[in-house]
């Protein structure tokens, strides 16, 4: 199974994301999710980073919030709705909103 | 097309938010989409209870009394009469202190299904089954 | 092109989980693909017709016209639109109404399903 991963939060869903398998796992960080691609917490990335080398986060919703695409972690590619769209579509066979 | 398989996970915990109910009802309404598909398509869905999912379908509860509206177990109740698969995640009743007797059946009702315990492996097969994963 | 169903239960106002829903719909409807929409929850209240866009809050109503005339299929929850007091009389003009199958007949014909629970 090929699974994409919607996390709209910053906290919340890391427990369902946890015990989700799949041959490829891809997260899509939206709203205030985008804060596990920008922000250090107690000097620290977000442990959501390593679940998976397939990270994305939306442009549109890291810049609404005061923060720059140059923010964002390095593993994490910065994609607009476009982007998200082909996301859907070619790169996983499910997708889910946590 | 023939069947299609969904997996409809409720992880969400009852009454507080509307999603958790609402997974239990767009789970129901299989039984007549039907008349909206060709011959021969259908939907199965699963309806799984997760996290704080498994929080508020124990037997007991008194919605209608006290607040006028439909229990979260008179829901689950209907689900089993509607012969849906219903799954309960074994390990988030024990992490939260909810014995498996609490689960509703629907014997009074005259259904033939009953809620199914499972480990998490069960849900998360029902998920890789499914065509379509829907999380509540 | 491919089909996509976007379930989207929050409301038009409160999370802009909303204004995600409308946003992707409109990227997927442009890049050519089948686009179905569907409201239940707090978000079938969001088809009411003539809303006021004031700038602190989230519109609906100007965004979901665009998108039904790209071709984009809306359809309303009719239960929980009544619920909370909208019906026919009142809503946008092309929005759809139904009941909860008409989501899993569309995910039936579906490549993808986004389902977007409520908060």
């Amino acid at each position: 199974m090929k699974l994409g991963v919607f996390v709209s939060d910053f906290k919340l869903t890391a427990d369902t994301l946890d015990r989700l398998k799949a041959d490829k796992l891809g997260i899509i960080l939206v709203q205030n999710g985008v804060y596990h691609a920008t922000t250090k917490e107690n000097g620290k990335a977000s442990s959501l980073l390593d679940k998976t080398s397939n990270l994305y986060a939306l442009s549109e919703d890291i810049q609404i919030r005061g923060m720059k695409d140059s923010d964002v972690d390095k593993r994490v590619k910065v994609v607009n709705y476009g982007d998200v769209v082909d996301l859907i579509f070619n790169e996983f066979d499910k997708v889910a909103w946590l | 097309m023939g069947d299609v398989k969904l997996a409809l996970i409720v992880q969400k915990p009852q009454y507080k938010g509307e999603t958790s109910r609402l997974g239990i009802t767009h789970a129901i309404s299989y039984q007549t989409v039907e008349i909206l598909l060709a011959d021969g398509d259908t939907v199965t869905p699963k309806l799984c209870f997760t996290g704080e999912g498994v929080l508020g379908i124990q037997k007991g509860q008194n919605a209608m009394d006290l607040y006028g509206i439909t229990s979260t177990e008179t829901h689950v109740k209907n689900s089993l009469l509607v012969d849906l698969d219903v799954l309960v995640c074994k390990e988030d009743l024990a992490k939260y202190g909810i014995p498996e007797d609490a689960m509703p059946d629907a014997e009074d009702m005259g259904a033939d299904k009953k809620i199914q315990v499972v480990p998490f492996s069960e849900i998360q097969k029902a998920i890789d089954e499914a065509k379509h994963v829907l999380f509540f | 092109m491919g089909n996509l169903t976007i379930g989207c239960f929050p409301g038009l106002v409160g999370s802009m989980t909303y204004d995600f829903a409308l946003k992707l719909a409109e990227a997927a409807a442009n890049k050519g693909h089948k686009v179905n929409l569907w409201f239940s929850g707090n978000a079938s209240g969001s088809v009411k017709a003539k809303q006021k866009h004031l700038k602190d809050y989230s519109t609906g109503e100007k965004y979901l016209k665009a998108l039904i005339e790209k071709g984009v299929e809306v359809c309303a929850c009719e239960a929980c639109s009544n619920a909370r007091g909208v019906d026919k009389t009142n809503a946008i003009e092309g929005v759809q109404w139904n009941a909860m199958h008409w989501y899993l007949a569309k995910i039936h014909s579906s490549d993808r399903v986004l389902h977007i629970g409520g908060e």
